[in-house]
Parts: structure tokens; C-alpha cells; sequence
């Protein structure tokens, strides 16, 4: 039976489940962030640069109109600073916008000529003259010292060009701060989804699995248990209601075939009984003691009638073990003891017909097995042996212990089985030739042994000679709830 | 000896009341449980013999409503079912005994017989059994007839016992089975025929009368008489 505790959450199915489903989901919501950053990211950036377009532009048209004097430098550098101060976001972060603005003038030269910004200027120039920077096409710069690359446009004037610069911060923080944001998000609702997801299968599949085990504890004794339902109208109690649909209609006919087992036996027995009491009734009036002549067919009736009664019990027990329905009362045996005893009671038959009989066994050897039917089984094989051997032959029983069952062989060096019954040896009503039995001798010790949860072979020994292997598990176990290890 | 026989099945109780009777006892009868109930209580029986199949209601319901109601007696109960539900093994380790149908009325007799004489006093029990000639010590499990020791098995001096104890009246072979070798089993070979022919010409010697005497079709006796 598979145990729910036994097992590590970490190998149970909810796990994989809710693990594959997190991770799809994690990797779709990634791929969706990536899209939405770089769109994020495009957008920002175009809107720097049009702020920087339009910004150069006036400053050109500033530096354009003003009279190139001592006034020049301050005029320009304060409409830069002015300038500054409109930035997309510089409000929103609240920072300072020192050092995020550069204005740059060069003359025709290409040398230096005004300066506005944090620091002297010239690593900036250096940075610009080693790349080249179209007019009015905005391009990303680094600058040595400065961790962060600038936005650079230029803009050619009269009397040389001159250059606007957005420092890429604000926008690089912006970006950061976005990740970081998405990813605590994207972590929380993953580890969320996960256990949503994990407890909610976990909660399914648990009773799942309560419906499988109690479908594997529902032996042949108990089709009264029911498995577990719930109220919720899913697909899992669709399963728990329509097995316990079948289970209904399992005990229905069980509770139909005892019926008429039961009343079959009941009918025939009653009458049975009556008429083996009138018999032996004008037996006892005929002859007491003396075995009149009269009294033979008398005697004769009661033994077919008691032949009658065993057929009839056999029968019904190899029909219902058949259907998995003969009822077992369980107890304690030795079958070691089992079998001296029936050596005992079958011996003087035996050497009466010239037959040995060998017991193998290294011991006590106890079981817990239905006594009556236990002993009905041996006493069948033995009749067996007794009915079908000829003289001069030994059978000899071995019985040993295999693990977790009673291993007894039954094996003769007689003619061994009809090759022809061979095939069907615990088929119902087989028996070979010349056989007088009611033909359901192995049927009935194939039935007992099922009913227990054992097996039974039976064959011709390649010596000659029939040989029967019965194994029964040493523990009770009814059949059906045998096969049930997860 | 009064005995109320509780069976619905009109064939099965006339012939069981006619044996009762023939065998000694002041028989009663009630064909359902509720006349079952009124006899019980109105008058003091030894012994009953219930059937379970009763028309009006369950056998072992009524046996616990006696068994309630101060009904004391020994009950034999009679079961068509094959298997002997639980709830009978119950009563039966309350000191009161089964059989299923069709049985041996020998076997009823001895069964009813057994019930009656209740449990011997421990220590009280006797050491020796004697029958006729037959002598058993059954401390030294040796027997002797005329004084003559006989050399008998384990086996054979246990089916001596038996039969020694139940002298004069009829034993089957379910119930040497059972009683003897501690098995219901039904078979179909002389097996127990064999030991009782071994056992007989142990016991019976030539000139000697023969002790044990076979019933054909019903089982054997140990003579008395």
C-alpha cells in the first residue's frame, strides 16, 4: 500500500506540478518584462532626445543672436542652466540636475570656447573629438571619469558648433529602479503562484490518493467501506462517486450471489436432512446390531446422500472462492503438526494399499489461515493420493519456509497426471480417466489457496510422478488486497 | 429430561421430536421464534436445539433474547449455512455447541448427551475407564482386556478413549474425526474405517467377543452390554 508519509514532498506530484507550472510561468512574465523594459528604455530615450533637439536648438539660435562680447559666455550659460531645469524627470527625482548637463562650444578650430557643466570640460571635448557626433542626431557618449555615458547632440553655429549633453543617469536610474521592482514582484508572485498552486494539487491529489487507499483497503471482507467524497463538484469526486457507483453495484451482486449460495444451500440442505433422518431412523428399526440384508440399501442411500452433501459444500465453496467471496474465519495453525496429524489419520489407509508416506519438515511452521478449510484442503490431497496411487508408490510431503509464506510440496512417483487434464488440472469438474472423484478435488484446493492470497501449481515431476506446490503467506491475507502494493 | 426443539421445517422436526423422544427426553416444540420465546420462558428446560433459519426471525437473536430473559439451559444449535458465521463461534465458547445440516442424528444424540453432562469437576475425573472386560488407565495411557495388556499406538488408544467414553452409544466418523483428530473434514476414503479395523483387531482377539460393532451407514459402538 503506498504511504503518504513515507514519501518526500519534494518527490510527490503536487511538487512537480506547481514546480513546472511556476517555472513557465516565471519564464513567460520574464519574457513579457524584457519586452515592456526595452520598450520602456526606447521610449525614455526619445523622449530625452527630443528635449536635447529642441534645447540645441534654441541655445543655437541663443548663441546665434547673441553679440559674441564678455556677456556671451554668461548669457549662454545661464539659458544651459535655465535649460537644465526643464529635463524630463529632473522634478520627478527631486535630485539635482549639477552634473547631469553639459553645454559645449567649440570654435572653428575645434578648440574650447565656453564651458558650461560640472568640471572643466576637457575630458568631455576629448570624448567628443574622439568619436564623431553628427549635427542634430542625438548618439550615446562616454566620457572618461564619468561612470555614466551622456546623450550628446551637436549643433553647427557661425562661428563654430556646439554641443548639448544629457547625462544618461536619470534614466539609467529609472531603469534600475524598474528591474528591481519588477524582479521583488516577480519573485513574490512566483513564490505565491507556487504555493497557490502546490497546496491546491497537493490538496486534489491528496485525496486522490485517500480514494486510492481506501479502494486498496476494500478487500473482499469489508465491500461495505465506501471511498472518500468531497462536496466540490470536480473530476476527483467524479472518480470517488462513480467507484463508489461500482463498489454498489460489487456488493449488490455479492450480496446476490450470498443470497443464493445461502438460500441454494439452505433448500437443498433441509430436505437432505430430512431424508438422512427417516433413513437412519428405519435403519436403527431394522438392524442394530447385526447386518441384516435390509439394511444394505438403506446404508447405501446415506452414503450417497452424505457423498451428495459433500459435493454440495464443495461446490458452493470453489463458487464462491471463484468470485472472491468464500468468507474465512482465521486463526492460528501449525502446519507442521497439521501434517503429522493427517500422516496419523492417512497412514494406516496408506500401508493398507501399500503406499509410503514421507513428511519433510524442519519445524513448527505457524500461519494464520482459515482452520476448517485448511484442513479440508490437506484431507482433499490426501484422498487424493490415497484414491489415484498404486502399490508400491511414496508420496512425500516437504514442507519449508520461503520468505514470507509456507512452501509445501506434495510430490508422488505414481503415473502422475492424465497428460490430457494436464492443461485444466484446477478447472472445475476436470478429472482424468478412470477417476471417480466429483472432479473437484484441485478446484477445491485451488480456491482455498487463492482465498488466502497463496498460489498452487500442480504438474507430472519430470521423473514421473505428479508434484503439487501449494504457497501460503504465513500472515493472513485475503485475497485481493494482496496485489495492492504501490 | 424436557427439551424444546425450535425447527421450522415440518419433516426435519417430527423425525428429530420422534428420536428425542425415543431417546428419552419430554419433547417440546415451536415452529417460530415467538412460540420459541413463550415455551422457553413458561417452562424449565434442559436443553434446546435451535435452528437459525427460523421463519419470523434470526436464530441468534433469539438465542441472545432467551439467553437475556434467564433462559440458563444448553443450547445446540442447527445451521444450514456451511460456514459457521462468527456469532456462533461466539456461543459456542459460551459453552454451547453447533451442527450443520444434514447431520448424523448419532451425532446429535452425542452432541446433546455432551452438553447435558456439562463440565466434570476438575481432579474429579476418573483415571480409569472400564467396559466390560476393557480396561483403561488413562494416566499410564495403557489398555488391557482380560487383563491382557494390548500394544496400542498413541493414535489408536485416543480412538479407544473416545469410544470407551461415548460405550453403548453410537459415534460417527465426523465425530471421531473431530473429537479424535480435532478435524471437520468430510472425506472420501475409508481412512477412518482403517483405524477402527486396526484398532478392533487389537482389541478383539480371537474367541474373544467382539467390543467394537460397526453400524453401516451411521458409525460405530463400543458394547456395553
Amino acid at each position: 500500500m503506498s504511504s503518504r508519509t513515507g514519501k518526500p514532498t519534494i518527490r510527490s506530484a503536487a511538487w512537480r506540478i506547481s514546480l513546472w507550472a511556476t517555472l513557465a510561468f516565471a519564464l513567460g512574465t520574464m519574457v513579457v518584462f524584457v519586452f515592456l523594459h526595452r520598450f520602456v528604455a526606447a521610449d525614455l530615450q526619445q523622449r530625452s532626445d527630443a528635449w536635447l533637439s529642441g534645447e540645441v536648438e534654441v541655445l543655437g539660435e541663443v548663441a546665434g543672436r547673441t553679440p559674441n562680447d564678455a556677456l556671451y559666455g554668461q548669457i549662454v550659460s545661464e539659458v544651459a542652466k535655465l535649460a537644465g531645469r526643464e529635463l524630463p524627470g529632473a522634478t520627478m527625482s527631486g535630485r539635482s540636475v549639477e552634473g547631469s548637463v553639459f553645454f559645449l562650444q567649440t570654435g572653428m578650430d575645434g578648440a574650447l570656447r565656453l564651458w558650461v557643466g560640472a568640471g572643466r570640460g576637457d575630458t568631455h571635448l576629448q570624448a567628443i573629438r574622439s568619436r564623431k557626433v553628427l549635427a542634430g542626431q542625438p548618439m550615446d557618449l562616454p566620457v572618461a571619469g564619468v561612470p555614466v555615458p551622456f546623450r550628446v547632440v551637436s549643433l553647427p553655429v557661425p562661428d563654430g558648433r556646439i554641443y548639448l549633453g544629457l547625462s544618461e543617469r536619470d534614466e539609467l536610474r529609472v531603469m534600475a529602479k524598474l528591474r528591481l521592482r519588477f524582479v521583488l514582484l516577480w519573485l513574490l508572485i512566483n513564490l505565491l503562484g507556487f504555493g497557490i498552486v502546490f497546496f491546491t494539487t497537493r490538496q486534489m491529489l491528496n485525496h486522490v490518493l485517500k480514494i486510492s487507499e481506501a479502494a486498496s483497503g476494500i478487500g473482499l471482507g469489508d465491500l461495505a467501506t465506501r471511498v472518500p467524497t468531497s462536496r466540490r463538484n470536480d473530476e476527483v469526486a467524479h472518480l470517488a462517486l462513480t467507484l463508489n457507483h461500482m463498489l454498489d453495484r460489487i456488493e449488490r451482486s455479492m450480496h446476490q450471489l450470498h443470497t443464493i449460495t445461502g438460500s441454494l444451500a439452505h433448500d437443498l440442505r433441509s430436505p437432505l436432512t430430512a431424508i438422512r433422518g427417516q433413513l437412519e431412523r428405519s435403519l436403527s428399526a431394522v438392524a442394530i446390531d447385526e447386518q441384516a440384508e435390509q439394511a444394505e440399501p438403506i446404508v447405501s442411500a446415506i452414503e450417497e446422500l452424505d457423498r451428495l452433501t459433500e459435493f454440495l459444500n464443495t461446490s458452493l465453496d470453489v463458487a464462491e472462492a471463484k468470485a472472491d467471496a468464500l468468507r474465512l474465519t482465521p486463526s492460528d495453525i501449525d502446519l507442521d503438526q497439521l501434517l503429522v496429524a493427517m500422516g496419523d489419520l492417512y497412514g494406516p489407509s496408506m500401508a493398507e494399499k501399500g503406499l509410503q508416506i514421507r513428511i519433510r519438515s524442519r519445524g513448527p511452521l505457524r500461519i494464520t489461515a482459515d482452520a476448517g478449510l485448511v484442513h479440508r484442503l490437506l484431507a482433499n490431497l490426501f484422498d487424493n493420493e490415497l484414491k489415484h496411487l498404486s502399490v508400491g508408490c511414496t508420496v512425500t510431503l516437504e514442507l519449508q519456509e520461503q520468505g514470507q509464506a509456507a512452501l509445501l510440496l506434495l510430490s508422488d512417483d505414481g503415473s502422475g497426471f492424465d497428460p490430457e487434464v494436464l492443461p485444466q488440472l484446477f478447472a472445475h469438474r476436470v478429472k482424468g480417466k478412470g477417476s471417480h472423484g466429483h472432479g473437484l478435488g484441485l478446484a477445491f484446493v485451488e480456491a482455498v489457496v487463492r482465498a488466502h492470497g497463496g498460489s498452487v501449481t500442480a504438474g507430472n515431476r519430470e521423473g514421473g510422478g505428479a508434484l503439487i506446490s501449494l504457497s501460503l503467506p504465513v500472515a493472513f491475507q485475503p485475497h485481493g488486497t494482496l496485489n495492492v502494493k504501490a | 429430561m424436557r427439551l424444546l426443539l425450535v425447527e421450522d421445517e415440518l419433516e426435519i422436526q417430527s423425525f428429530l421430536r420422534r428420536s428425542m423422544e425415543e431417546a428419552g427426553f419430554d419433547v417440546d416444540v415451536a415452529g417460530d421464534g415467538r412460540t420459541a420465546e413463550q415455551l422457553a420462558v413458561e417452562n424449565d428446560h434442559d436443553i434446546l436445539i435451535v435452528d437459525l433459519g427460523l421463519p419470523d426471525q434470526d436464530g441468534i437473536a433469539l438465542i441472545l433474547r432467551l439467553r437475556q430473559s434467564g433462559v440458563g439451559a444448553p443450547i445446540l444449535i442447527l445451521s444450514a449455512r456451511r460456514s459457521v458465521d462468527d456469532r456462533v463461534r461466539g456461543l459456542e465458547q459460551g459453552g454451547d455447541d453447533y451442527l450443520t445440516k444434514p447431520f448424523a442424528l448419532a451425532e446429535l444424540l452425542a452432541r446433546v448427551r455432551n452438553l447435558l453432562r456439562r463440565k466434570p469437576v476438575p481432579g474429579n475425573e476418573a483415571t480409569r475407564l472400564q467396559i466390560l472386560d476393557l480396561e483403561l488407565d488413562l494416566l499410564r495411557r495403557e489398555a488391557t482386556r482380560s487383563g491382557k495388556s494390548l500394544p496400542l499406538t498413541t493414535q489408536e488408544f485416543m480412538l479407544l478413549e473416545y469410544l470407551c467414553r461415548n460405550a453403548g452409544r453410537v459415534v460417527t466418523r465426523s465425530m471421531i474425526l473431530d473429537q479424535v483428530w480435532g478435524m471437520r473434514i468430510q472425506p472420501d476414503t475409508n481412512v477412518v474405517d482403517v483405524h477402527i479395523y486396526r484398532l478392533r483387531g487389537k482389541v478383539d482377539g480371537p474367541g474373544q467377543p467382539p467390543l467394537i460393532g460397526t453400524l453401516r451407514g451411521v458409525g460405530y459402538v463400543l458394547k456395553d452390554r
